[in-house]
């Protein structure tokens, strides 16, 4: 079986076409993903280098985030990031995109790209 | 035992900021990784605080986390002034939740809090009684060398 290629957070985003609130951790490796909109799930599952898909658009993703080692949030669904949210996702220098496609969707996509 | 305390720290909680929780818990996460404890043991306390920190966030009107770092373990205090916890047993069932419906819609209130507490820590104590606010004891060992001095971690740079 082919050695899938590792797929760093820069090249996803730009293969999803998802918008960029904070450029960090674009050059990880992403190791996995999680899709979820409660909080404790993605704190107890969360791992380090995984991206977190999800439609919770307040701080506290970013704590959960950071705390799980994760590398960056996609917001789904057409959701903004509110300012706050930006604001601390700079400060804990965590990736912050959203996307006007759904979970379901971008899920897909970044299986396709190879993450695992 | 080797009961030596290296360092202690504490961390304010404001009740009811929803969007200020985690902060103690990062704070704390940080605060390890300085201290050079290993990986491990810094997300399994990392777990713990951030449930610790927001039950206190949802429930309580404020409160603080204390750190305690040994040679050989990590001791977290969470103490509150709140309404208490009436029936232990019962909020310690995964999935029970007392939260609001406002914290719920925001992604909190799933009722995994203290379950993913007690899975996280080595031993965990409850004090409480209603009316009186929570005090929370966690305790986890940490990774050590045979000579007894703590573990240096992997040099992971993320998260």
């Amino acid at each position: 079986m082919e050695r899938l290629q590792p797929v760093m957070v820069g090249r996803a985003a730009e293969a999803l076409g998802l918008t960029a609130c904070v450029e960090a951790n674009l050059d990880g490796e992403i190791a996995g993903a999680q899709v979820s909109d409660l909080l404790s799930y993605v704190m107890a599952e969360g791992r380090r280098g995984q991206v977190w898909i999800t439609i919770q658009t307040h701080p506290n993703i970013v704590a959960v985030a950071g705390l799980a080692g994760m590398h960056a949030i996609v917001i789904a669904g057409g959701f903004e990031a509110e300012a706050e949210t930006i604001a601390r996702a700079e400060e804990e220098e965590m990736g912050l995109f959203t996307s006007p496609e759904n979970a379901f969707t971008l899920a897909g996509k970044l299986y396709e790209l190879g993450v695992r | 035992m080797d009961t030596r305390r290296l360092a202690h720290h504490e961390f304010p909680i404001l009740g009811r900021a929803y969007f200020l929780g985690g902060r103690a818990s990062t704070s704390i996460k940080q605060v390890l990784r300085e201290a050079g404890v290993d990986d491990a043991a810094i997300r399994r306390v990392a777990v713990a605080c951030y449930e610790a920190e927001m039950n206190v966030v949802l429930h309580a009107r404020s409160g603080y986390m204390a750190l305690d770092i040994y040679s050989d373990r990590i001791v977290v205090s969470v103490l509150d002034k709140g309404p208490g916890i009436e029936n232990v047993d019962l909020a310690m069932t995964p999935g029970w939740s007392s939260a609001t419906d406002e914290a719920r819609a925001l992604g909190f209130g799933a009722g995994m809090g203290l379950p993913n507490i007690r899975d996280q820590a080595d031993q965990m104590e409850i004090q409480t009684a209603k009316g009186e606010g929570v005090r929370l004891y966690l305790t986890f060992k940490r990774e050590v060398n045979g000579d007894g001095a703590p573990a240096t971690g992997d040099g992971g740079t993320s998260g």
